[in-house]
């Protein structure tokens, strides 16, 4: 009785403190500390067998002059260029058309969604499957309609694994981006399009003009969750080439992981640190981009 | 309230009760990986061990793959756990597990138990096994690369056996697959492991010695770069590309097992392989049975017969907390009736000379026999901490080589320069 609404409201917040205190303490103790005691790993010189040294920065600095280095980072840029906007294209697509009353349309949804359910190392296997030189369903394909000379070694040189690698990503990965956009257009409300229709609108100009702008958040959701996961990508490129041939696909977590395997975890580290910088900053760029700094009323 | 703190009671002298229990029991943890046969064959020797000595031996389960198997050793070595006291290395890993120091040193228990060193191949422990001049290791058991073929088909093309020379084998592999295809249009004269792994560095190896050429000098440094090493990379390029004798998914595909099957479905004349490839070979299933034959890797100019060694070989880790019971696990596992048990079951080649002579084996695996010379004269990969970063350094080129991105003398340069630095950074 008698208190007042002041030492209410500090009542509350300790509530709510004491609710979100499991999720600070989770997040605290498997997030923060894990990327930071990253972060200082990436400071040592950690190899099994020699003494462990504080070097500051000279890990970074061996990145800089290192070529491997270099040519992972620039495949795993190029790979979330390429991607990237080709999985949020088709996502896209997807999307409207399942937004459409079509006949089985549940069954559809369903099915669509198949490949995102599958593990990446399944659906990795059945890739090599598909690609194998002598027994591959590709080049078995290929020998049956023609379409190819002869049997193709698809994983052969840097360009045609790169495709392949594409490929396999946006089959793996455009279902999510499809469930994402399809929740997105079911809040956009049939009246706004009815009454564009009456203005006599085409359908370029009611998706470009009405569904796009509604869409941007969503499709920022979709693009910030992609663009993390392309630049870490890891598990497909192990299975697929194993950053074959010569080298030419192995992405920087690939690379990173090599060094952990090795048991130089300081220069290991020094490359997670940066697959991990780009992720972040890359987020951080698209949430300005999409408003959600603002719209965070 | 009391009912919670009662729980947590409960639950912490249960802890400290489980704690107390696996303090007093002896039982020692024993990592290995394989394929499942082999991991039962295990459990079933471990059992042995058990029975005859009263040690509980606890088999750690690893993965099949090499690299994860490494992986899941190097985690618990590096933190110190007294868990596994016992394991299994791949020979390449040795040089960087001794320096580590996580190998317990053997030599006060040879020398107590008057255990005899010499029955294993010769100069085998003192290049693998010995580090800082001490015995960190024994070996289990001992690989080397050979090459195998099938005696039908030389013989239906009327050669009298198998090449001895690489410029035979080429010209062998082109006739009988000019022949062959036309019946069978996926069958190739020559299959080999050329893949971007630690089992190109092996046919390198070989393709490069038995040319003349070398890895490192005398003193363990790199020399990628020698004219006869760029050489044999034209010659492994010329394989696939020039005498079109070795299939295009040579340097995409080909690791050991997609080798054996290639082979093993009927499809290519040579296979370079390890001895494992034998037993299955002639297993009652394969289409090759009773057609296949072993022989050495051919000579090529300025270089005589080569064999890259490979093998397995047993430790006890210096974090374990029953060293003593490790170490009779260890003699147990490197013991005649083991050894034996493991070749006539598993097809493993015993690293002690001695079984070999067994009459058991000779009349179950005479091929064994035969491979004895080949393990005898086997080459090693360099014997350096660093030698898993070596390897990923010429890999890495020596696939580009082979698929086309870069000219032999140019990957091999670079591999060089690579490897340079590779030593620079982690040298002791």
């Amino acid at each position: 009785m008698g208190r007042t609404a002041d030492t209410r409201g500090n009542r509350d917040g300790l509530v709510a403190g004491g609710f979100m205190l499991p999720l600070v303490l989770t997040i605290l103790a498997f997030v923060v500390l894990p990327v930071l005691g990253t972060l200082w790993t990436s400071f040592f010189r950690d190899v099994t067998y020699l003494p462990r040294k504080l070097m500051w920065f000279s890990n970074y600095g061996r990145l800089l002059g290192d070529a491997a280095f270099w040519q992972s980072a620039r495949f795993t840029a190029l790979f979330v260029a390429v991607s990237v906007p080709l999985e949020l294209v088709l996502g896209t697509t997807f999307a409207l058309i399942l937004n459409e009353r079509l006949r089985y349309r549940n069954a559809l949804r369903a099915m669509v969604l198949i490949p995102w359910a599958v593990p990446t190392i399944v659906a990795a296997r059945t890739w090599e499957l598909i690609y194998n030189y002598s027994y591959g369903l590709a080049n078995y394909l290929g020998g049956l309609t023609h379409v190819t000379p002869g049997p193709v070694n698809w994983l052969g040189s840097p360009a045609s694994a790169f495709g392949a690698l594409v490929v396999a990503d946006a089959w793996k990965t455009t279902p999510f981006v499809a469930i994402i956009l399809l929740a997105g257009l079911q809040t956009i409300p049939e009246t706004i399009y009815e009454q564009a229709r009456v203005d006599g609108t085409r359908f370029d100009q009611r998706f470009f003009k009405i569904t796009l702008p509604i869409l941007k958040p969503v499709l920022v959701v979709a693009l910030v969750f992609r663009s993390i996961d392309a630049v870490r990508i890891l598990d497909l490129i192990y299975v697929l080439t194993d950053g074959g041939p010569g080298g030419s696909t192995t992405s920087l977590s690939l690379y990173g992981y090599r060094f952990f395997n090795e048991g130089d975890f300081g220069y290991g580290s020094a490359v997670a640190v940066v697959v991990f910088i780009l992720a972040f900053v890359l987020s951080i760029v698209y949430l300005r981009a999409g408003g959600f700094t603002r719209a965070s009323r | 309230m009391t009912g919670i703190w009662k729980s947590v009671w409960i639950m912490v002298a249960a802890a400290a009760l489980t704690a107390a229990c696996s303090e007093r029991t002896s039982q020692i943890t024993l990592m290995i990986g394989g394929a499942p046969a082999e991991l039962d064959y295990w459990e079933s020797t471990i059992r042995e061990f058990s029975q005859a000595s009263g040690i509980d031996v606890n088999l750690m389960r690893q993965p099949t793959d090499t690299d994860q198997r490494r992986q899941s050793l190097i985690i618990p070595l590096k933190a110190g756990q007294k868990d596994p006291d016992v394991f299994l290395m791949d020979i390449i890993w040795i040089g960087q597990f001794a320096a580590s120091r996580w190998l317990e040193p053997l030599d006060g228990y040879v020398d107590r138990d008057h255990f005899d060193l010499t029955s294993f191949f010769p100069g085998m422990v003192d290049f693998a096994d010995k580090y800082e001049g001490q015995t960190v290791a024994l070996p289990v058991y001992v690989d080397a690369g050979l090459i195998y073929y099938r005696t039908d088909l030389l013989r239906e093309y009327g050669f009298a056996g198998p090449p001895e020379t690489w410029s035979e084998l080429v010209d062998m592999a082109a006739r009988v697959q000019a022949g062959e295809r036309r019946a069978n249009p996926g069958f190739w004269g020559f299959v080999w492991q050329g893949a971007q792994y630690e089992g190109l560095i092996c046919d390198f190896l070989e393709f490069a010695l038995s040319n003349g050429g070398a890895l490192v000098d005398h003193a363990g440094n790199p020399t990628f770069d020698r004219p006869e090493n760029t050489r044999a990379l034209q010659f492994m390029i010329d394989l696939i590309a020039t005498y079109k004798i070795s299939p295009p998914n040579t340097y995409t595909e080909m690791k050991e097992e997609e080798v054996r099957t290639a082979f093993e479905a009927g499809n290519a004349l040579f296979e370079r392989n390890w001895p494992y490839a034998w037993g299955l070979h002639q297993g009652a299933s394969s289409p090759v049975r009773d057609k296949v034959g072993i022989s050495l890797i051919p000579r090529g100019e300025g270089g005589g017969h080569v064999a890259a060694l490979g093998g397995w070989h047993i430790a006890v880790s210096s974090s374990s907390d029953d060293k003593r019971s490790s170490w009779e696990l260890v003699k147990f596992i490197v013991s005649p009736e083991v050894q034996l048990g493991f070749a006539l079951n598993l097809g493993w080649n015993p690293a002690r000379q001695d079984i070999y002579d067994s009459p058991e084996l000779v009349k179950m695996a005479p091929h064994l026999v035969t491979l004895k010379q080949v393990f005898m004269t086997a080459s090693a990969r360099p014997n350096v901490p660093y030698y898993s970063m070596l390897s990923r350094v010429l890999q890495a080129q020596v696939n580009a080589a082979l698929s086309g991105i870069t000219p032999p003398g140019a990957a091999l340069t670079r591999a060089q320069s690579e490897a340079v630095k590779v030593v620079e950074t982690y040298r002791q």
